[in-house]
């Protein structure tokens, strides 16, 4: 009982991760039709850069934080006007595979061997912000203090973009704009510079969460692939449309890969759960989210 | 006339599969020999590998919207598969290699018939897994060598020096990439090659035409796996070393790079984008150390400067060239447009503006003969051709169309008119089988279809246009045609190989177009063509497979008022021979070509009848014409 | 509201094209303030397309003027400040948000504060023509019925608080009565002293309510002058519906 219940708040802390940035991709998806398939490189961006400032330069904390969220705001900001705009307004729509896919691919490839040459290949973490043991929860279940962070950091950033889609002309329309693209230019929203701040916003976030979450499991340069690769598997479960499923899907793949991975085995539990996946999508596609999954 | 030969037989066109095959292994065998065992000699041989797996990805799935993350598992098996055997069995590699082809393709066929049930995110999402599933089982498999690799000992290529090995080595591959590029061109110049361009182009257009999706699918992914895996088996015999890393997502990821980069339309696209991304790997030590920043970087590069890659860049440039070139030869302007369509022999319809020159609507060349129709649809009897009963269609409360019925004889004009949004596109839909009623049946000649797949339909003798053009670009108006002639659910991929039917359906295209007096289009690119000819072209490539029943969708939107008349005259000699279905905005054309005219309202049949009573009507009047 | 007699809209030599297809030619004609225009036409032949021009979603050459000043091609922002809004054809809601948030979202062009904006007049005077959509308003736009999603669209156009509303086929896919009570509504945005433009198919309902028709044909546009007399051109059998 114990095992289940710490396997499970293991998998909610990095299941929460999956949760936000899955958000992420389905709310920049539905505004931009491209797929952000580098937003665990930006995670760990923020991780090994905080890392490097901090331990190799002997920056103050704080000032690591700040420097390199602002240095990976302002490179997004840049990608984003300079690749994605250019990628959007030349290529005709029926280039989309190209676009939708590739360019973001393209993106964390590079991104990761920017990481390379500036980190090196080791396993690094960005300082503990909260030091300590892990806490006791009674009745033996445990959270490692970096694991509240997480949760906080998750559950803030959900409340805030809850809150401003609800309570904002300018969420509303960003809900628009995920709606109907049509009609959100209708009412003079400027879609491009909504979609520009959705990426440069999913960017930060994402340092925030690699800073918070990298003393729990250590980061390397390429660490970033498999946290995108699940987090668009989870924002695929949202049908990329629907932010509040794929919340829930990136949930319940944290839930499921550290039960599996304590359950089954801690070498093929991740391979099982990729095989589970996969039997899912194939075996009832819309179930899962998919709309125009099957054939006709 | 021998021009319009030599282009249904393609023979007059340049790189044919032997061109291209020729191309290919001559300049690959003549690096592999000159470089040897040096390091520029070994890069070429990798590359040369890959460029293996990289032309089936560019029959597989190149021309698709769709993307299948399966190469590298298949690669990967094809290595570890040739190691095995060559570790186990003693088997020399190069015999090792059918074998894990053939083993290949019996897994995929049984993977395949799964996965390609799925199509876009989904088949994106499933198929993404498979590189991680398999890399998370190699890992841990100690027979395999677990996360680090497998060596084996068996050369490609048997012999004592070391020189003698890499050559052989070298030329063997070349001729394995030789053969597969060989096949893929076969293929892409067939008619399954013809069907790939149009699936690639509009899905939904391409199952109107009758072209069997599914079958495909699953067909391009046993052969794209069995590529892969002799792709892999000469990387065991090559590298004499299989890393664990080969089945997993980076790897895939790299030959996806690889493909797109040198073009994913093209064969030789896709052997050069393997060259040129391996050679840039090995360019130089700083390039190898951090491949992934310069991977990242040259394709983002290479796609902003043009999707199709390098090989869209060049044609790009060529088609520059001929341009400037021809300007110059041609003196005072462009290409001057052939001067629209000729007068269909046989039809009675005002002013014609005929191409000067052409042979004439002469000697029955143009006729069409109900004896040709004929063959393609049995005789009609007393049932009604099409049959419509209580067709309704809902989409989430609104009621699009709402218990419609309507019968159709074997032959005649028939309109179908109604305000903006009174469903006529939608009962169209129903009747083409892209759009499945809520409620009520569909019946042609008495048989229920409304079960039926478009593709289905097609072949039961339905035809159809869609109000937006969807034709393929780069290829010529005869080859787009031909399109909805290649009768694609008696073929499959292996046929296609050994003897192309496209001759066959470029003919009846040919017909088709000899028909509407649009000969002298033939051999013009689809894209040079002003959107009119575009439109009558899509119209030539529905009356093609001479159906029984036609469905047009506004055919006469963006036509001019001289096209309109020619069309007039044409659906005129159609409504001798087979049944017409036209969605039509302009009355008046409406009112001069058919016999019978369908109005809608709100999903609804509100009037029925020939055209004077429609004109009558006060019903219709205040409906449409409010002036 | 603005002097009456002025240039509302003006244009001059404009042509919209979709990549290659040119789908209004060289239109030039001009709506005084205060007027109402039908634009009428066959479908596909450049109605749509010349309201998508003025406003700027579509791409056009030529010049357009709005209250005299230049509109910069492309700028639906600049458009809606300066006065014109668009209600779309079949409308172009947020289906999934609420019928209040979708009106609300038409003041976007003038403020960024959600309270300001349903505390404005120009929003509860477009949710005041539609009485029927009071008990409706938290309900997401996508479950209502057509004629309340026009009711939403128009209203959403309105929260703008334009000086020139221009509908796009305000009747697509109604009912005969709802129709009716749209065609009401506007006809009253008209006597507040909106200039309006409204495109129609079948124009027998826009005339009773506007002063003038321009036709568009095969992207051609031949604008009337204003006629002095009003009012429903005869038809064949004298009536039919209303």
């Amino acid at each position: 009982m114990m095992k289940f219940g710490n396997l499970v708040i293991a998998g909610i802390v990095t299941g929460s991760i999956y949760a936000v940035f899955a958000v992420c991709v389905a709310v920049w998806y539905r505004v931009s039709n491209i797929l952000n398939l580098a937003v665990g490189d930006f995670a760990m961006t923020g991780a090994l850069g905080v890392d490097y400032l901090s331990r190799v330069e002997n920056w103050p904390l704080p000032l690591s934080i700040l420097a390199t969220l602002a240095a990976v705001a302002a490179f997004g900001y840049c990608y984003d006007r300079v690749v994605l705009s250019l990628a959007q307004d030349r290529l005709r729509r029926h280039e989309g595979i190209v676009v939708t896919f590739f360019f973001t691919f393209a993106l964390s490839f590079f991104i990761e061997g920017i990481a390379q040459i500036l980190f090196g290949t080791n396993v690094h973490a960005a300082p503990a912000l909260w030091p300590g043991n892990s806490l006791s929860l009674g009745g033996g279940l445990n959270i490692e203090r970096a694991g509240i962070l997480v949760l906080a950091c998750a559950v803030i950033s959900g409340g805030m973009f809850a809150l401003y889609i609800r309570y904002t002309l300018s969420g509303k329309a960003i809900e628009a704009s995920g709606e109907n693209y049509l009609g959100a230019r209708i009412v003079g929203i400027d879609t491009r510079r909504y979609r520009r701040s959705i990426f440069v916003i999913t960017a930060v976030l994402a340092g925030i969460f690699g800073i918070v979450e990298s003393p729990i499991t250590g980061y390397t340069y390429i660490s970033g692939a498999v946290i995108s690769l699940t987090g668009f598997i989870a924002a695929a479960y949202g049908g990329f449309r629907n932010p509040a499923r794929a919340l829930l899907a990136g949930l319940a793949i944290g839930v499921l890969e550290a039960l599996l991975g304590g359950y089954v085995s801690a070498e093929y539990g991740d391979t099982v759960m990729y095989a589970i996946l996969a039997a899912l999508v194939l075996a009832r596609p819309r179930a899962m989210g998919f709309e125009s999954a099957v054939s006709n | 006339m021998a021009g319009l030969g030599r282009l249904i037989t393609g023979r007059a066109r340049p790189g044919g599969p032997l061109t291209t095959t020729g191309l290919v292994v001559l300049a690959g065998l003549v690096v592999v020999l000159a470089f040897g065992q040096q390091y520029a000699g070994s890069v070429l041989v990798l590359a040369f590998t890959y460029a293996i797996v990289t032309t089936g990805m560019a029959v597989q799935i190149g021309f698709s919207q769709q993307i299948a993350f399966s190469q590298s598992v298949f690669m990967g098996l094809g290595a570890y598969g040739a190691a095995l055997l060559n570790t186990h069995l003693n088997l020399p590699t190069l015999a090792a290699a059918p074998i894990v082809m053939v083993g290949s393709g019996l897994l995929a066929l049984l993977l395949g018939s799964v996965v390609t049930r799925a199509s876009g995110l989904a088949l994106a999402v499933a198929t993404i897994m498979l590189p991680l599933i398999a890399t998370g089982y190699v890992s841990s498999a100690g027979y395999l060598g677990g996360s680090v690799g497998m060596p084996l000992a068996g050369n490609l290529w048997q012999a004592n020096s070391p020189d003698l090995i890499a050559a052989g080595n070298g030329v063997i591959t070349v001729i394995a990439l030789g053969l597969v590029v060989f096949v893929a061109s076969r293929i892409l110049n067939s008619d399954v090659g013809l069907e790939l361009y149009a699936l690639g182009v509009d899905e939904r257009t391409a199952a109107s035409m009758g072209i069997s999706t599914p079958r495909r699918k699953l067909e391009l992914f046993v052969l794209g796996s069995m590529f892969a895996s002799l792709g892999g088996a000469v990387y065991a015999g090559t590298q004499l070393f299989v890393p664990a890393t080969l089945v997993g997502s980076a790897a895939e990821l790299s030959l996806l790079i690889m493909l797109f980069v040198g073009g994913r339309r093209s064969i030789i696209g896709a052997v050069v984008g393997a060259l040129a991304v391996e050679y840039v790997s090995g360019a130089s030590e700083w390039v190898s150390v951090n491949i992934l920043l310069v991977e990242g970087a040259l394709i983002t590069v290479v796609l902003l400067v043009d999707p199709e890659g390098l090989a869209g860049i060049a044609a790009t440039l060529r088609a520059g060239l001929r341009a400037g070139l021809q300007a110059r030869r041609q003196g005072s302007g462009g290409l001057a447009e052939v001067p629209g369509v000729r007068e269909p022999a046989g039809a009675a319809a005002a002013g014609a503006v005929g191409a000067a020159g052409a042979a004439g609507a002469a000697a029955g060349a143009g006729r069409l003969r109900v004896s040709d129709w004929e063959a393609v649809a049995p005789g009609a009897g007393d049932v009604p051709l099409l049959e419509c009963s209580g067709v309704s269609k809902d989409y989430g409360g609104l009621h699009v169309l709402d218990a419609v019925s309507l019968t159709l004889p074997a032959r005649g004009r028939y309109g179908l008119c109604g305000p903006n949004g009174a469903g006529k596109s939608t009962l169209l839909g129903v009747i083409g089988g892209t759009v499945s009623p809520s409620a009520g049946r569909v019946l042609l000649s008495g048989t229920d279809v409304t079960g039926l797949q478009p593709q289905q339909r097609f072949y039961l003798g339905m035809s159809r246009t869609f109000q937006a053009v969807h034709l393929i670009t780069g290829r010529t108006v005869l080859d787009n045609v031909a399109v909805s002639c290649l009768r694609s659910q008696r073929s499959s991929i292996a046929a296609g190989i050994a003897r192309s039917r496209l001759d066959e359906a470029r003919e009846r295209a040919a017909a088709a177009l000899d028909y509407l007096g649009m000969r002298g289009l033939a051999g013009r690119e689809v894209s040079s063509l002003t959107l009119e000819s575009q439109r009558m072209v899509e119209f030539a490539r529905a009356i093609a497979p001479r159906p029984r029943l036609l469905l047009l969708d506004e055919p006469a939107a963006g036509l001019s008022e001289p096209q309109r008349d020619r069309l007039s005259g044409v659906l005129h000699a159609l409504g001798e021979v087979t049944c017409v279905l036209l969605v039509e905005h302009d009355l008046g054309l409406v009112a001069q070509i058919t016999e019978r005219i369908f109005v809608l309202d709100y999903g609804r049949l509100v009037f029925q009848g020939s055209p004077a009573e429609f004109n009558d009507s006060a019903v219709v009047n205040s409906l449409l014409i409010g002036q | 509201m603005s002097e009456p007699g002025g240039t509302a809209l003006g244009l001059t030599g404009m042509s919209v094209s979709y990549g290659n297809l040119v789908a209004v030619h060289d239109a030039t004609f001009s709506i005084a303030t205060g007027e109402s225009v039908a634009i009428v036409g066959p479908n596909g032949n450049g109605k749509s397309s010349l309201l998508m021009g003025i406003v700027g979603l579509a791409r056009r050459r030529g010049e357009v003027t709005i209250f005299g000043a230049p509109a910069p091609a492309g700028d639906v922002m600049w458009t809606a400040r300066r006065g014109l809004t668009l209600v779309p054809e079949r409308r172009q809601l947020y289906p999934n948000l609420s019928a209040a948030d979708n009106v609300v979202l038409g003041c976007y062009s003038w403020t960024r504060s959600a309270r300001k904006a349903r505390r404005s007049d120009a929003y509860g005077r477009a949710l005041d023509l539609f009485p029927d959509l009071r008990s409706h308003l938290r309900q997401a736009a996508g479950t209502l019925s057509g004629g309340q999603q026009q009711m939403v669209a128009i209203a959403r156009g309105l929260a703008a608080d334009p000086k020139i509303l221009a509908v796009d086929e305000p009747c697509l896919g109604l009912a005969e009565a709802v129709s009716k009570r749209v065609y009401e509504a506007l006809a009253l945005v008209h006597e507040a002293g909106t200039t309006l433009i409204v495109v129609e198919e079948a124009p027998k309902r826009a005339l009773l309510i506007c002063d003038r028709r321009v036709e568009v044909r095969n992207g051609v546009v031949r604008a009337g002058a204003a006629p002095p007399a009003a009012g429903p051109a005869p038809s064949a059998d004298g009536g039919g519906r209303s």
